[in-house]
C-alpha cells in the first residue's frame, strides 16, 4: 500500500546510477571476461580458445607465486595496520596534550599520492639508510633492503606508513561514538583499562573493526602502486603481486587474454575472501 | 580517576609515531630546497639558504600552472557530483534494505570494489573513446560512478544511525520523498559528505592509472602523470625531482589542513546526534 | 620509468604511402622544402608525435620548432607519455594512434607492426637514405619482409670505462673474455671496484646477457628453439656461467642500486668499468661533466675474430595507418626533415647514439672505437627481440636473471628457469 507510493521516488533516485554503473563498469568487466576465453593480445584477431587460459594459469609458476606473495603480504599488512591504527586511535582518544596536532599529523600520509610516497621511500631505502648505516658501521643495513630477500618488508613498511591513517580515522570515529558515561560507570566498578577495552570499547567499535578489516584486506590484496614505485616486482619475481602481474604481463607482455583470465580468477578469490570476512566478523559484532 | 590526568604513555607513543611519520616529509623538504652540491655535503641538515631554482625550474618544466588547473578541474567536479548523487543513491537503498531489489543493488555496487581494474581497462578505454569521452569529462564521470561502490557502503553505515521517526513525521506532514531527502537527510549527512568529499578529492587528485590510460591530450595531463614522466626525465637530479614532488603534494596538504578539523568535528557531531 | 631506455629505445615513424595499398609514396621530398614563403595550401595540419625517451624531450622540441618554422601549415605536438607501452595500447583501443611515432623496437612495436597499426613503407624513397642493414633488422624482428618503420638511431652494448681510472690501474683494452676477467680481477686485487651495476632495475641485467647469449647461440637458435631442438640449458651454458662470473665482480650492494644511482656512482668514479648501452653516456656526463669516457666492444668470447657487437635500433620512425592523406603527407614531410643530415646528427649526438642516416658520423669521441664494427657489419641484434612477447616484455626474463643471480643459483638452474618461461610464454600467446 504505502510502500508502493513510497518506492517510486526511490526508484528514480537509484535507477540512473544502476544503469550508468552497469555501462561504465559491469559492461567492460563482462567484455574482459569474454576475452579471457580468447587469445586476444589487445589488438589483432580474436580467436576463441575455450578454457586454455584458465588451465594454463594453474600450471604457471609465476602466477602461483604471485598469489602466494600477495596473500602473505596482505595478511601481514592488514594485521599490522589494524593493530597500529587501533593503538593510535586509542591514544588519540585518550586525554593527551596537542591532540589536534597529533590527529593532523597522523592523517597526513593519507592525503599524499602513493606513487610519490613510494618514490620518496625508495630514496630512503636506497640512499639514506645505507649511507647512515655505513657511517655508523651497521653492516646489516648497508644493503638496500629492496634488493634483498626482505624486499617485502620494505613494501609492508611503506604500505603501513601510509595506510594506517585511514583506518585510524575510522577507529577514532568509532571510539567517539562511545559516550563518556559508559566508562564512568565501569570506572566506578574499578575495572582495569585492559578489561575496559575488551569488555566495553572493543564490542562497541566492532562494526568499525569489520569495515577496517574488510577494506584493509581488499586494499592490500590489490597492492600495486607501492610495488611499481619501490621494487618493480623484484628482486626476481619475489615481490610480484597478482595485480602487478596482471597489469605488466597483460598490457606490456601481450598476454591480455591470458591475464584477463587471471583477473577473473582473482575476482572470484577477492569476493570469496570478503564474504568470508564479513560472515565471520559480523557474527562477533554487536547488533545495531 | 585516571581520565582526569593527561595520559603520558599515550603521549610518548604518539610522539614516537609522529617522528616516524614526519621524517620522510622533513627529508623531502630538505632535499627539495638544497642544491646538488649541498645534498652531497649533508643529507638531512638545514641548508644555509634555500635553493629556489629547483622550484622555478620544476615549475617551468612541468607546466605547473596548467597541470594544477587540470587536476583541480577534475577533482572539483568529481567531488561535487559525487556528494550530490551518491548520497541520494545511498539514501534510497538504505531505506529499502528490506526489499531484495535494493539489497541486490547494495551488494552489486559493493562487490564491484573487488573487480581488479586491469580486467576492465582496455574494454573501458575503447568504450569511452567510442562515445567521445576519453578526456577529463569522462574521467569525472568515472570517478562519480565508480565512487558508488565505496560511498554507498559508507553512507548506509551512517544512515542507519539516523532515526526514522524524523522522516515519518515529515511524511505525515505531507512532505515528499525528495523534499525529505534534500531538506532533512542531506543536511544531516554533513559529516559523511565531508568524509566522502575528502576521500573523493584524494582519489581524483592522486590517481595515476586511470588518467594515464584515459587522457590522450598532453594538455589535459594531471599532476601525478607529469610527476611520473618528470621522475624519469630528471632522474639524476634528486633535488629537482623532490622539489617537483613537493609541489605536487602541497596543494592537497593545504586543503587537508583546512578541512581536517571539519571532518573530525563533523564526525563527532554526527555521532552525538 | 622502469624499463625506459632498455635494450631498445627506438623511434618508429612508420612512413605512410599516400594511398592505402602499395604504391611508391609520391614522396614530398621531390618538391623541395616549401620554405617560409609558400604557406601551406589548405587547412593547417596538426600532427601528434609520440616519442618514448624522456631524456630527449628538449631536443625533440627544438627539432619540432625548426620544422614548424619551415612548414607553416603543419604543427607538431610532442607526446612523451610516462608509460609508452600502456598509452599505445590504450591509443590503439581508442583508434587514435599518434600520427608519427618514435619508439624502441620492443615487443609493443613488434606486436603493433604485425597487426597493421603502422603504414607500410615499401617503395618509399626515404628507405634509401638510411642503413639497409638496420631496416632489414626491423623487418626480421616483425617477421615480415615489409618495412613498417625506418631505423633512425642505433645503439650498441659496449663496456664503458673511466679513462682516468683505466690508466691508474695500467689496463689495456681486452679482446677476449678471459683477458677481460683478468683485468677486472686485477682491479679488485688492487682494492678497486671493477664493475658498478644497477641491478635493482631488472632490465639492466639484460645489457650483459644479450652479448653473452648472442655470441654463443648461433643464428639458428630461435628456429631450433621453436622446433624443440634447442634449449637455453643445452645451448647457452657458457653465457650463464659468464653472467655469474661477471656478477661476482660487481659492487657488494649491486641488487639494491637502481639504474639512475648506478649511473651517478660510475660518473663519480666508483668503478673502472660500466657495462651499459651507449644511451647511458649523456646521462653519465650529466652527472659529472668532467669525466673522460671511452668504450670497447663487450668481449663476450675467447675468439676475438668471431666476437660480434650487440647493436639494435634505438629509435625507429613509424607512421600510423590512419587513412588521412593530408596527415600522412605531413608526417612524411616531418620524417624527411628528421632525415636531413644536420638534424639526424644533432639528434644522435644529444641522445648519445649512432645515426642510421648515410653520411652522418658520430661526434662523441667515446663511441668512436665502436664505429668500425658498425661499418663492417660485425653486429648482431639483441636476441631478446626474438623472444616471445610474453617473455621479453614486462621484464619477464630479466626478472629471472635477477632472481637467480641475486640468490646465487647455479647456471643450470638459471637456464632451466628460462626454458620454463619460454615454454609458458610460447604456450599462451
Amino acid at each position: 500500500m504505502v510502500r508502493v507510493m513510497r518506492s517510486l521516488p526511490y526508484t528514480i533516485m537509484t535507477l540512473p546510477a544502476v544503469v550508468l554503473f552497469f555501462y561504465f563498469h559491469t559492461l567492460p568487466a563482462l567484455q574482459g571476461m569474454f576475452y579471457s576465453f580468447t587469445n586476444w593480445n589487445g589488438f589483432g584477431p580474436v580467436n576463441f580458445i575455450g578454457l586454455k587460459n584458465y588451465i594454463g594459469l594453474f600450471q604457471d609458476p609465476q602466477v602461483l607465486h604471485s598469489y602466494a606473495f600477495t596473500f602473505e603480504f596482505a595478511i601481514v599488512t592488514t594485521i599490522l595496520v589494524n593493530i597500529l591504527s587501533l593503538m593510535i586511535a586509542l591514544a588519540l582518544n585518550s586525554r593527551i596534550k596537542f591532540s589536534k596536532t597529533f590527529k593532523a599529523i597522523y592523517f597526513l600520509p593519507y592525503v599524499l599520492s602513493t606513487l610519490i610516497v613510494g618514490f620518496i621511500f625508495n630514496y630512503i631505502f636506497s640512499n639514506v639508510i645505507p649511507q647512515v648505516a655505513q657511517q655508523l658501521h651497521i653492516i646489516a643495513l648497508t644493503q638496500n633492503i629492496l634488493g634483498t630477500g626482505f624486499a617485502w618488508v620494505g613494501i609492508v613498511i611503506v604500505a603501513a606508513w601510509q595506510g594506517a591513517a585511514f583506518n585510524t580515522i575510522l577507529y577514532l570515529a568509532g571510539l567517539q561514538t562511545i559516550p563518556e558515561d559508559v566508562y564512568e560507570a565501569s570506572s566506578i566498578d574499578g575495572a582495569s583499562p585492559w578489561i575496559n577495552f575488551w569488555q566495553i570499547t572493543f564490542p562497541l567499535i566492532a562494526p568499525f573493526f569489520t569495515i577496517n578489516m574488510v577494506l584493509a584486506a581488499k586494499t592490500y590484496l590489490q597492492v600495486f602502486d607501492q610495488i611499481v614505485a619501490l621494487t618493480n616486482g623484484g628482486p626476481g619475481e619475489a615481490t610480484q603481486s597478482v595485480t602487478f602481474v596482471i597489469y605488466t604481463n597483460g598490457l606490456g607482455g601481450g598476454e591480455f587474454a591470458y591475464q584477463s583470465a587471471n583477473s577473473v580468477v582473482y575476482l572470484i578469490v577477492l569476493v570469496t575472501v570478503a564474504l568470508i570476512q564479513i560472515r565471520i566478523l559480523q557474527r562477533r559484532e554487536m547488533q545495531f | 580517576m585516571v581520565r582526569t590526568k593527561y595520559n603520558w604513555l599515550a603521549t610518548v607513543f604518539l610522539i614516537v609515531g609522529a617522528v616516524f611519520i614526519l621524517f620522510p616529509m622533513y627529508m623531502t623538504i630538505m632535499v627539495a630546497i638544497k642544491s646538488p652540491f649541498e645534498l652531497a655535503q649533508s643529507l638531512l641538515g638545514i641548508p644555509a639558504r634555500i635553493f629556489w631554482s629547483n622550484f622555478t625550474q620544476a615549475i617551468s618544466i612541468t607546466h605547473y600552472g596548467q597541470t594544477f588547473g587540470n587536476s583541480f578541474f577534475i577533482t572539483f567536479f568529481a567531488v561535487v557530483l559525487t556528494i550530490l548523487t551518491n548520497s541520494m543513491v545511498a539514501y534510497a537503498i538504505a531505506r529499502n534494505m528490506h526489499s531484495w531489489i535494493f539489497k541486490g543493488m547494495y551488494y552489486y555496487f559493493f562487490s564491484a570494489m573487488f573487480v581488479p581494474f586491469p580486467i576492465i581497462m582496455l574494454p573501458l578505454v575503447r568504450q569511452m573513446s567510442a562515445i567521445g569521452l576519453a578526456d577529463s569529462i569522462g574521467l569525472i564521470i568515472l570517478y562519480v560512478v565508480y565512487g558508488l561502490s565505496f560511498n554507498v557502503f559508507v553512507y548506509i553505515g551512517y544512515l542507519r544511525s539516523i532515526p526514522l521517526e524524523l522522516e515519518e513525521a515529515a511524511w505525515v506532514d505531507g512532505a515528499g520523498r525528495w523534499t525529505i531527502f534534500w531538506r532533512i537527510i542531506f543536511p544531516l549527512l554533513g559529516p559523511m559528505n565531508a568524509t566522502v568529499g575528502i576521500l573523493t578529492a584524494l582519489w581524483a587528485w592522486n590517481d595515476f592509472l586511470l588518467p594515464l590510460v584515459m587522457l590522450s591530450d598532453p594538455n589535459q595531463y594531471t599532476l601525478p602523470l607529469v610527476q611520473y614522466a618528470f621522475q624519469s626525465q630528471y632522474s639524476t637530479n634528486y633535488n629537482l625531482a623532490f622539489a617537483s614532488y613537493l609541489m605536487a603534494l602541497l596543494p592537497m596538504v593545504v586543503v587537508y589542513v583546512v578541512f581536517q578539523r571539519w571532518i573530525i568535528n563533523g564526525v563527532t557531531k554526527g555521532a552525538i546526534k | 620509468m622502469y624499463r625506459k631506455i632498455v635494450t631498445s629505445g627506438m623511434i618508429a615513424l612508420s612512413i605512410a604511402a599516400t594511398g592505402c595499398g602499395q604504391s611508391a609514396a609520391p614522396s614530398p621530398s621531390s618538391n623541395p622544402a616549401p620554405s617560409t614563403a609558400s604557406s601551406g595550401s589548405g587547412a593547417p595540419v596538426k600532427l601528434e608525435f609520440l616519442q618514448n625517451k624522456p631524456e630527449v624531450v628538449g631536443e625533440w622540441n627544438h627539432l619540432i620548432a625548426v620544422f614548424e618554422k619551415r612548414n607553416p601549415g603543419i604543427t607538431v605536438q610532442q607526446i612523451n607519455p610516462p608509460n609508452t607501452d600502456t598509452v599505445l595500447q590504450a591509443d590503439v583501443a581508442k583508434g587514435q594512434v599518434p600520427d608519427v611515432i618514435a619508439m624502441g623496437a620492443d615487443a609493443t612495436y613488434i606486436a603493433m607492426a604485425k597487426n597493421g597499426i603502422f603504414k607500410s613503407l615499401s617503395g618509399s624513397s626515404e628507405l634509401s637514405k638510411v642503413s639497409s642493414a638496420y631496416t632489414k633488422m626491423l623487418e626480421d624482428e616483425v617477421g615480415k619482409t615489409t618495412p613498417y618503420a625506418l631505423p633512425y638511431t642505433v645503439n650498441a652494448v659496449p663496456v664503458i670505462y673511466n679513462v682516468t681510472l683505466f690508466k691508474k690501474y695500467h689496463l689495456t683494452v681486452p679482446t677476449t673474455w678471459n683477458q677481460f676477467m683478468a683485468e677486472a680481477n686485477r682491479v679488485k686485487r688492487a682494492g678497486g671496484t671493477p664493475f658498478y651495476n644497477g641491478f635493482k632495475d631488472a632490465w639492466t641485467l639484460a645489457v650483459s646477457w644479450n652479448p653473452l647469449a648472442a655470441n654463443e647461440e648461433g643464428s639458428k637458435f630461435f628456429a631450433n628453439l621453436k622446433a624443440g631442438k634447442a634449449s637455453f640449458a643445452k645451448d647457452l651454458p657458457k653465457a650463464a656461467a659468464r653472467m655469474q662470473q661477471f656478477v661476482s665482480l660487481g659492487q657488494p650492494n649491486q641488487f639494491g642500486v637502481d639504474y639512475n644511482d648506478a649511473n651517478t656512482a660510475f660518473a663519480n668514479g666508483k668503478s673502472v668499468f660500466y657495462v651499459q648501452g651507449i644511451w647511458t653516456l649523456p646521462v653519465i656526463r650529466q652527472a659529472n661533466p668532467h669525466i673522460t669516457l671511452s668504450t670497447f666492444v663487450f668481449p663476450a668470447t675467447n675468439r676475438p675474430a668471431q666476437t660480434k657487437m650487440v647493436s639494435g635500433v634505438d629509435s625507429l620512425l613509424a607512421i600510423a595507418n590512419s587513412g588521412n592523406a593530408a596527415k600522412e603527407k605531413a608526417a612524411m614531410k616531418f620524417i624527411d626533415f628528421l632525415l636531413e643530415r644536420p638534424n639526424a646528427s644533432a639528434y644522435a649526438s644529444i641522445a648519445g647514439l649512432f645515426s642510421t642516416v648515410k653520411g652522418v658520423q658520430p661526434t662523441d669521441i667515446a663511441i668512436k672505437p665502436l664505429q668500425p664494427w658498425i661499418d663492417k657489419g660485425r653486429v648482431v641484434d639483441f636476441p631478446d627481440h626474438y623472444y616471445p612477447p610474453a617473455m621479453a616484455a614486462g621484464n619477464q626474463y630479466e626478472s629471472i636473471l635477477q632472481g637467480a643471480l641475486s640468490k646465487k643459483a647455479s647456471p643450470q638452474s638459471l637456464l632451466q628457469q628460462l626454458d620454463n618461461l619460454y615454454q609458458q610464454s610460447a604456450s599462451h600467446q
